[in-house]
């Protein structure tokens, strides 16, 4: 039996944290004992009828009382859930998702781009020991966590580049397991240049346009190497770097 | 059958007693078992499965959903594991569901439809069937049937012949006369007709001329049909003797019960799943409130 439940949540506090980047926190003491790393959750903007469908996002964290959302302003509703203020109540799906898979004792080197490391403090949080990559366009992405590296396109902040040019086969090879979330151009840039070797540690957060959130509608279908599809929202959202077909997942344009 | 106004909330309906009238609609529930997991199954008086096609199917590129301003665009292209996985592996777990199952079949050639009813006919589990010639994000099969009055006719007639368990034939709001497709569908030997399928829709990015869906046009589906579908239940409730099952436009309690008055049987709700697993149980809450019953 799974923990997924409805939940009305109190809003517990809400912050623009970069420009067009919220922090939402609810309150939500169950979803806090049950929810794994690289779950999310499904939220909906409005009470009203429209939009007729929720939004998903990855849990940025757990608080002693709830969690805490991480995520950028881009349609209508997110720009909804934008103007959430404090102890406004809000139905939360979730947790949902596998989330990522921790071997205990594992070490781990997380590898973001932009807002894709959404989701990596959770996963620091939960781990012994991490290195976190993160690359952005600008300093105005970069999500601010501890002991990172960080290179951005504009070199407003840290060196200037990609992200790329921070993965080294020392870096590679120190980690047991490898995290990557962030735009899928950036994410497949970071697997091409991750040697066969290392393939096989390769974890990949994806995302999708979702309809349910819980494996019943088919809308979220990521393909695989092996052909045919795996839904985002249950069998992922992470998936081995191995078994997505990269070339039909650029083609979705999502 | 005979109307009373407000309509009742307990139906009969293919013999049985319904405590609700709320079904949910194909391709929004699974095949009813993932629902056990949520837990999410109070208020629903039948669950309709995803579409069973023959052969599996892989289903559309994506993506394949886009949400526009005022509804929902989909483009799923009947991804299904095939019947005689479903008849193995899934069928046998919906079993445990606490109410009646309606296995969707789909078929790209009038005889598929009778075919893959024939396979399904060795399990217990389902009350009967709905027939879906109707869908608009297939090459093959899909809303090309169910327009052509002649072709609705011979696949129900064929699954007559193959079941005699009752079915629903499944029509499209798209093209054709949508009276004469039921009343072939009747005459072929259908024991309901569910109106309808999803509406033909389609958003394109201006800077780039293209569609955001791959096959281009997708099925819409949005509270605001709610006019155009009690419209078409009307018509077809009027035209035929058998039940009508309504499918498209709910999103709350007032609206199941305005497309019962309409003439429908049993009412599909479908989108609102997406964003309320347990709508089938908030639209009964709504229902008794503003009945009274």
């Amino acid at each position: 039996m799974t923990a997924i439940r409805d939940y009305e949540c109190a809003v517990k506090h809400s912050e623009e944290v970069l420009p067009g980047v919220m922090k939402v926190v609810f309150d939500c003491p169950e979803m806090s004992s049950v929810a794994l790393p690289g779950q999310f959750v499904q939220i909906e903007p409005s009470p009203d009828t429209f939009p007729v469908t929720r939004r998903p996002i990855t849990i940025n964290c757990l608080t002693d009382s709830g969690f805490e959302l991480l995520f950028d302003v881009i349609g209508r509703g997110t720009e909804l859930m934008a103007r959430m203020k404090q102890g406004d109540r809000v139905r939360v799906l979730g947790p949902l998702g596998n989330g990522w898979v921790v071997d205990p004792g594992s070490k781990w080197l997380l590898i973001g781009g932009g807002l894709g490391a959404a989701g990596f403090q959770f996963l620091m949080d939960s781990v012994e020991s991490s290195r976190v990559l993160i690359g952005a366009s600008t300093s105005d992405r970069v999500i601010s966590l501890p002991a990172s590296h960080v290179v951005t396109e504009d070199g407003s902040e840290g060196g200037q580049g990609l992200v790329t040019a921070l993965i080294s086969d020392e870096l590679l090879g120190g980690a047991d397991s490898i995290a990557v979330c962030g735009p899928v151009a950036m994410m497949e840039a970071v697997w091409n240049s991750i040697p066969e070797k290392y393939r096989d540690r390769v974890q990949i957060s994806t995302e999708s346009r979702m309809g349910c959130g819980w494996g019943v509608c088919d809308g979220c279908s990521i393909p695989m190497s092996g052909g045919g599809y795996k839904k985002c929202c249950k069998e992922g959202p992470v998936f081995s770097g191995i078994e997505i077909d990269w070339e039909a997942w650029k083609e979705a344009g999502l | 059958m005979t109307f009373s106004f407000p309509p009742a909330i307990k139906r009969r309906f293919w013999g049985q007693v319904f405590e609700s009238p709320v079904m949910l609609a194909s391709g929004t529930a699974g095949f009813g078992h993932e629902l056990l997991d949520l837990n999410c199954l109070s208020g629903v008086g039948a669950v309709v499965s995803k579409a069973v096609t023959f052969k599996p199917r892989a289903g559309n590129p994506p993506p394949r959903l886009f949400e526009t301003s005022f509804g929902l665009l989909n483009s799923i292209g009947l991804a299904n594991p095939g019947v005689h996985h479903v008849l193995q592996h899934i069928l046998p777990i919906a079993a445990d569901l606490p109410c009646p199952l309606l296995i969707n079949v789909a078929g790209e050639s009038v005889s598929e439809f009778a075919d893959v009813v024939r396979i399904l006919e060795s399990s217990s589990v389902h009350l009967g069937y709905e027939i879906n010639v109707s869908c608009p994000n297939v090459a093959e099969g899909g809303a090309a049937f169910g327009v052509d009055p002649d072709v609705v006719f011979r696949v129900a007639q064929g699954v007559s012949n193959a079941t005699d368990r009752p079915f629903s034939v499944k029509l499209t709001p798209n093209g054709g006369d949508i009276v004469q497709s039921a009343e072939a569908a009747v005459q072929g030997g259908a024991s309901a007709i569910t109106v309808c399928n999803t509406f033909l829709g389609m958003h394109i990015d201006w800077r780039t001329g293209r569609s955001v869906i791959k096959r281009r046009v997708a099925g819409y589906t949005s509270p605001a049909l709610l006019p155009l579908v009690v419209a078409k239940v009307w018509q077809v409730s009027n035209a035929i003797s058998v039940p009508v099952i309504s499918s498209g436009g709910v999103s709350c309690g007032e609206d199941v019960l305005q497309l019962l008055a309409a003439g429908a049987d049993m009412v599909q709700v479908g989108t609102r799943l997406m964003r309320r697993p347990f709508a089938a149980a908030e639209l009964m809450d709504e229902m008794k409130k503003l009945t009274g019953e």
